[in-house]
């Protein structure tokens, strides 16, 4: 075995433990830490505009929720076109604190850590709720119970007095220990919240799926059967995935209530639950890397798609609703594009380009 | 007791529209397996076409009725022929991923039109006054839809009763291989299949556009609709789409009639059939009509 394992020509594991770590040597350690210290420290030298911050906030954002579409959908192979409600469970979790007790109560803005951890519950509670036709059934049939989940989800927010029939509900600004989070600060300090959020639940999932509770995910995914025959319960481990899946959304959803400072429904419609199906294909369903991929491009793409039709826009004068038009239009031929011609999607295109570096001079 | 029966008469109508888009969308189910999830905007489609080319060409709307759904035919054809022909073999859930990804690119091609987001109500043509008998009034477009929606169904059934296509699209839903082995074409069928979809979709189109006006919401919310129905009635059987369509439709108008405006509850009407649906997949999973072959896993 090469002791470099970036010169390595393969994989010279000589037992499973060797193979189930996370870091295979030292120097990815280091690169990962170094990373990580770059995505922590950049804000404290470069200062960006709030309007590009909560850019940022909102991709780091929609990580956190297609790291959990990812368990359901890339790991245990369920599609979930309900995603955006169950982050909309995380999101109306904290309105309705808000609602009962004030925006600017004291559970509200400085226990905001356990509303967090309060509405991942939430989620994971509704999560195992609509999974549990799996216990059932397979997975075409899921996918009509979460799109069933996701109409259901829309109507109660829509048609009830306590929700302001989905107009936007005020969460108050929250206080960290040098005190209250001013205006300026408000997408920064979020930034941080975020990014120590998904650094969590990354190190969490990469953590689970070594486990066997991550492994049965993916034997169920692959053969059912096999899996049942091997002892596992197909149904539960089904339930359990969509509580996964749960438990991310909402967490995604509250840290979308705060940092936006308000819930309203336009956020969580159908239309969302299949932007994030489209963020976790073209990241790469089953990857972990997916997750962080995927949220980027779609989201550049959105802002790319977003300029052009404000470009276009000035040019035509009946193009007010372009935007209407291409956002969707663009998103299914992503989605239908990367199915049809890449379905392992952008992690793909990173796998090879690290063999690429890794084997350099020589080809592949 | 004339206000349950209006509810009745107004159940039966909107039901037998829902049967007869449950149809398309149990068609490509029987033959292919595919949940198409775009189904409720090719409905769109076949209707904004009929308009189009009414009241923009200016074609009488029978004819363009027909021709509309002879467009739809070939596009949803070719809708198979692009997309879906080439993931034959991949996995089920991409290939139901790939109608999502349709779904949305329909939906951006509507929005490009002006049907995305103005209202438009076809020309009238019949009779405005509605028939009333014993204080239960029906609409002459009511009427007309009911009429054209069960002939057409009764036409499918015959279709796949007695034709020699039909009887092969049947046997291609039974079992590939031997259908393959007697010299049917596998993918021909699919694509058929798909056609007859987009026609079924396009006459719903038309018959819903006529009742409730041209709108994108309205419309494509039917394609979504259609997910309750086919659960109820079995994913796989036409006669169970038809029987399921109306109970829904029922079910429907007896929850906004009774339930709206009692206990602080509205639009309860649009919310029964998915809290429906969810009390089916627990407990009856295969419908009320489907095979019992479903995989228990």
């Amino acid at each position: 075995m090469s002791s470099n394992r970036w010169l390595a020509t393969g994989n010279y594991f000589t037992s499973y433990e060797e193979e189930q770590r996370i870091f295979s040597t030292s120097l990815d350690r280091s690169v990962m830490c170094i990373f990580l210290f770059i995505l922590f420290a950049w804000p404290l030298f470069l200062s960006v505009g709030n309007k590009y911050m909560l850019v940022i906030d909102n991709i780091l954002v929609a990580v956190i929720a297609v790291i959990g579409l990812n368990l359901v959908t890339g790991f245990a192979g369920l599609i979930s076109i309900g995603h955006a409600a169950f982050v909309g469970i995380g999101a109306y979790t904290v309105a309705s604190f808000c609602r009962v007790l004030g925006d600017s109560h004291i559970i509200i803005t400085h226990g905001w850590p356990l509303m967090i951890v309060v509405a991942g519950f939430m989620g994971a509670l509704f999560g195992a709720i609509v999974g549990l036709p799996a216990l059932r059934l397979k997975h075409l049939y899921l996918a009509i119970a979460t799109l069933s989940f996701q109409m259901i989800f829309q109507w109660t927010i829509n048609f009830m007095n306590f929700f302001d029939q989905g107009q936007t509900i005020p969460v108050g600004r929250v206080f960290w220990v040098t005190g209250k989070v001013a205006r300026k600060e408000h997408y920064l300090f979020w930034y941080y919240v975020i990014l120590v959020v998904i650094v969590i639940l990354g190190f969490g999932v990469r953590n689970l799926l070594r486990t066997r509770y991550g492994r049965c995910l993916v034997a169920v995914r692959d053969n059912d059967r096999a899996a049942d025959a091997m002892g596992m319960h197909p149904g539960f481990v089904k339930v359990y995935a969509f509580g996964l899946a749960g438990f991310c959304a909402g967490i995604a959803g509250a840290l979308h209530a705060y940092l936006y400072r308000g819930v309203g429904i336009d956020s969580f419609t159908l239309h969302h639950s299949i932007n994030y199906l489209a963020m976790a294909i073209v990241g790469g369903l089953g990857t972990l890397q997916g997750a962080f991929w995927g949220p980027l491009a779609i989201r550049v793409l959105d802002l790319q798609v977003e300029r052009l039709s404000e470009w276009t826009g000035s040019h035509l004068t009946a193009a007010t609703n372009l935007t209407t038009a291409l956002r969707p239009l663009s998103f299914g031929l992503v989605i239908v594009l990367f199915l049809m011609f890449e379905p392992r999607g952008i992690a793909n295109w990173w796998r090879i380009f690290r063999s690429y570096v890794k084997l350099w001079p020589f080809r592949y | 007791m004339s206000y349950f029966f209006q509810l009745v008469v107004s159940g039966i109508v909107v039901g037998s529209i829902y049967a007869l888009s449950a149809l398309g969308f149990v068609l490509i189910y029987k033959s292919s397996r595919v949940l198409n999830i775009a189904h409720g905007q090719i409905i769109a489609a076949g209707a904004f076409i009929t308009y189009a080319l009414t009241v923009w060409v200016g074609i009488p709307i029978y004819i363009a009725f027909g021709m509309s759904m002879v467009i739809t035919f070939f596009l949803a054809m070719s809708v198979e022929r692009i997309f879906l022909r080439r993931l034959i073999g991949e996995p089920i859930i991409s290939v139901i991923m790939v109608t999502i990804g349709l779904m949305s690119i329909l939906d951006g091609l509507i929005y490009l039109t002006p049907f995305g987001t103005e209202n438009f109500s076809f020309p009238p043509y019949l009779p405005t006054t509605p028939i009333t008998i014993g204080g239960v009034s029906i609409s002459w477009t009511q009427l007309v839809g009911v009429i054209i929606t069960f002939s057409m169904i009764a036409g499918f059934s015959w279709f796949f009763k007695k034709s020699t296509i039909g009887i092969s699209m049947r046997a291609v839903s039974d079992d590939q291989m031997a259908s393959m082995a007697i010299g049917i074409s596998v993918p021909k069928v699919f694509g058929l299949a798909w056609a007859m979809a987009g026609l079924s979709a396009a006459a719903a189109g038309g018959i819903i556009g006529n009742i409730t006006g041209l709108n994108f919401d309205t419309l494509h919310a039917f394609g979504i609709v259609v997910f309750p129905v086919v659960i109820l009635g079995g994913l796989d059987s036409i006669q169970g789409a038809v029987v399921a369509g109306i109970i829904m439709g029922l079910i429907q108008q007896f929850a906004s009639g009774y339930l709206d405006g009692n206990w602080g509850l509205n639009g309860t009407g649009e919310v029964m059939p998915y809290i429906i649906l969810l009390i089916i997949l627990l407990f009856k999973p295969h419908g009320l009509f489907g095979i019992h072959e479903i995989e228990r896993v």
